[in-house]
């Protein structure tokens, strides 16, 4: 490898690393504990990025990180590879999901009715400057409803497919075990869609966005309109040792289904959901979805160009591996530089070294 | 209210038993817990271990079934005399996890005693009464987008 060995530096390198953490002070359970209260939607954000729900653990490593999203990330990718996976659970299905938010914005009459949930969508975006100045900002309480919403919604999709306005393929029972695994295999393409689906569920939801909001803004070849928009929990269904299948607990989770005109007369669907609650990442990869199937070779909505360079942990960490030393590299482009002008310049002109 | 709940109720079938109790109040699932211990004679604890289950989720574009991502969660699983008992919950918290197995490893024992059929309709109206509240909470979001 065109690296050198990094030798005499272990003090300095022991007090960089003490100079980085001194800015973040102590950690303890108090610290790690209120940016969980305090900070749930970037909780939710790491998690999904992550791949792994477990809110203290995000919380921790979002403390230890200094909230560097991609360190907590990468701390939580690789605490992750220290436990065993014990089982996978039944799949997910939309019309089970526990439903806090659900809308469409193609559709004014959708089957359920629609439902704001927690949302800032509508709410004027100030900036509470009177918390600086002492006095807390105290949210006013929701004012429940007589009647309890259905905690369980229908889906949309399937209501479209029964009116002929988007395609119904048919779809074939896979083993929860046979499901293509991105952590245990590498992503190919054209890749399959549950590597597709996965690959978009773990994404660094800056990069969705930026690779979404192109192909928005005309740089794809299908504008979305939302169809529907859904933040809920799930029951992790798993089995006993008995067979028994139960409910292990909810997590929660964001699903989005973009929509557009096909071209076979029918609407076509783009689809991304993940670990925890976050809009813009799965209407991003809803879009892309949504745009890959017709997309040019090196266009940013290829599938091949936006799954690799939405992933969190090789896309920063091949950013900041440029700066480790690199003298070799450069010292023989700084040769062949040398080289070349040689040889334009038989009179040779210095080259500071 | 929730000791409003009978014990003469019909007893829970056991994959509705697991959802309550993995679901159940920490504090008194591990107080039920420490109850019927003494009830099983020896128990030999199998497995007491945090780890992953993915989660696959099914598009509802193609139909196409893909793993969502990984939940920690805590595993126990226990062997008494008259039967074995297992609790998994999502999250990090072992003991909630043995205490679950505890109550799972009496029932298939003892079977459904007063007690724990007294805790378990007891904290299914409690987890009923906590999911109404939030779902009231979310009807006041109810739009009707012809008069928005």
């Amino acid at each position: 490898m065109a690296y050198v060995a990094t030798r005499g530096g272990a003090r300095a390198i022991d007090q960089a690393e003490r100079l980085y953490r001194a800015e973040l002070g102590q950690i303890d359970a108090t610290r790690v504990d209120a940016v969980r209260r305090a900070l749930p939607m970037l909780i939710d954000r790491v998690m999904g990025e992550a791949s792994l729900y477990e809110p203290d653990l995000a919380a921790l490593a979002l403390a230890q990180a200094g909230g560097d999203l991609y360190e907590a990330v990468l701390l939580l990718r690789a605490w992750r590879t220290t436990q065993p996976r014990l089982a996978i659970a039944e799949p997910v299905r939309q019309e089970q999901l526990f439903t806090h938010r659900r809308i469409s914005a193609a559709f004014k009459d959708i089957p359920g009715g629609q439902i704001l949930g927690p949302t800032l969508d509508y709410a004027h975006r100030l900036l509470a400057t009177d918390v600086l100045q002492g006095r807390p900002y105290c949210p006013a309480p929701v004012t429940p409803a007589a009647i309890a919403a259905p905690a369980h919604q229908p889906s949309l999709a399937a209501w479209q497919k029964a009116q002929g306005l988007v395609a119904d393929p048919a779809r074939t029972e896979v083993a929860p075990d046979a499901i293509p695994d991105l952590t245990r295999e590498p992503l190919l393409f054209p890749a399959k869609r549950a590597h597709t689906l996965q690959s978009l569920a773990r994404a660094d939801t800056g990069g969705m966005l930026t690779l979404g909001y192109a192909a928005m803004r005309g740089y794809g070849n299908a504008h979305p309109t939302v169809n529907e928009l859904r933040l809920a929990e799930a029951e992790v269904r798993v089995t006993h040792p008995r067979g028994t299948v139960f409910s292990a607990g909810r997590v929660k989770v964001s699903q989005a289904e973009v929509t557009s005109k096909g071209k076979s007369g029918q609407l076509s669907l783009g689809f991304c959901a993940t670990l925890g609650w976050n809009e813009v990442k799965v209407i991003s990869g809803a879009t892309l979805d949504l745009n890959a199937a017709a997309a040019p070779k090196g266009s940013p909505v290829e599938e091949e160009f936006f799954l690799y360079h939405t992933e969190p942990v090789e896309a920063s960490g091949f950013c900041i591996h440029f700066k480790l030393p690199h003298y070799v590299t450069f010292q023989s482009s700084l040769d062949a530089l040398r080289g070349a002008k040689t040889a334009a310049a038989p009179q040779s002109e210095q080259v500071p070294t | 209210m929730f000791d409003q709940a009978k014990t003469d109720d019909p007893p829970l079938d056991h994959g509705r038993l697991l959802d309550v109790l993995a679901r159940a109040d920490a504090a008194r699932l591990m107080a039920l817990a420490e109850t019927l211990l003494s009830l099983l004679g020896a128990v030999e604890v199998v497995q007491s271990r945090t780890g992953l289950v993915m989660l696959p989720m099914r598009d509802t574009v193609q139909g196409t079934d893909f793993h969502l991502g990984e939940v920690l969660v805590a595993e126990a699983h226990l062997r008494a005399t008259g039967g074995e008992g297992y609790g998994m919950i999502v999250g990090r918290d072992l003991e909630r996890a043995m205490a679950m197995a505890v109550v799972d490893a009496a029932i298939a024992c003892l079977g459904q005693t007063p007690a724990i059929s007294a805790f378990l309709q007891s904290e299914a109206a409690a987890q009923a009464a906590a999911d109404t509240e939030c779902l009231r909470a979310i009807e006041a979001t109810r739009v009707d987008m012809e008069t928005f």
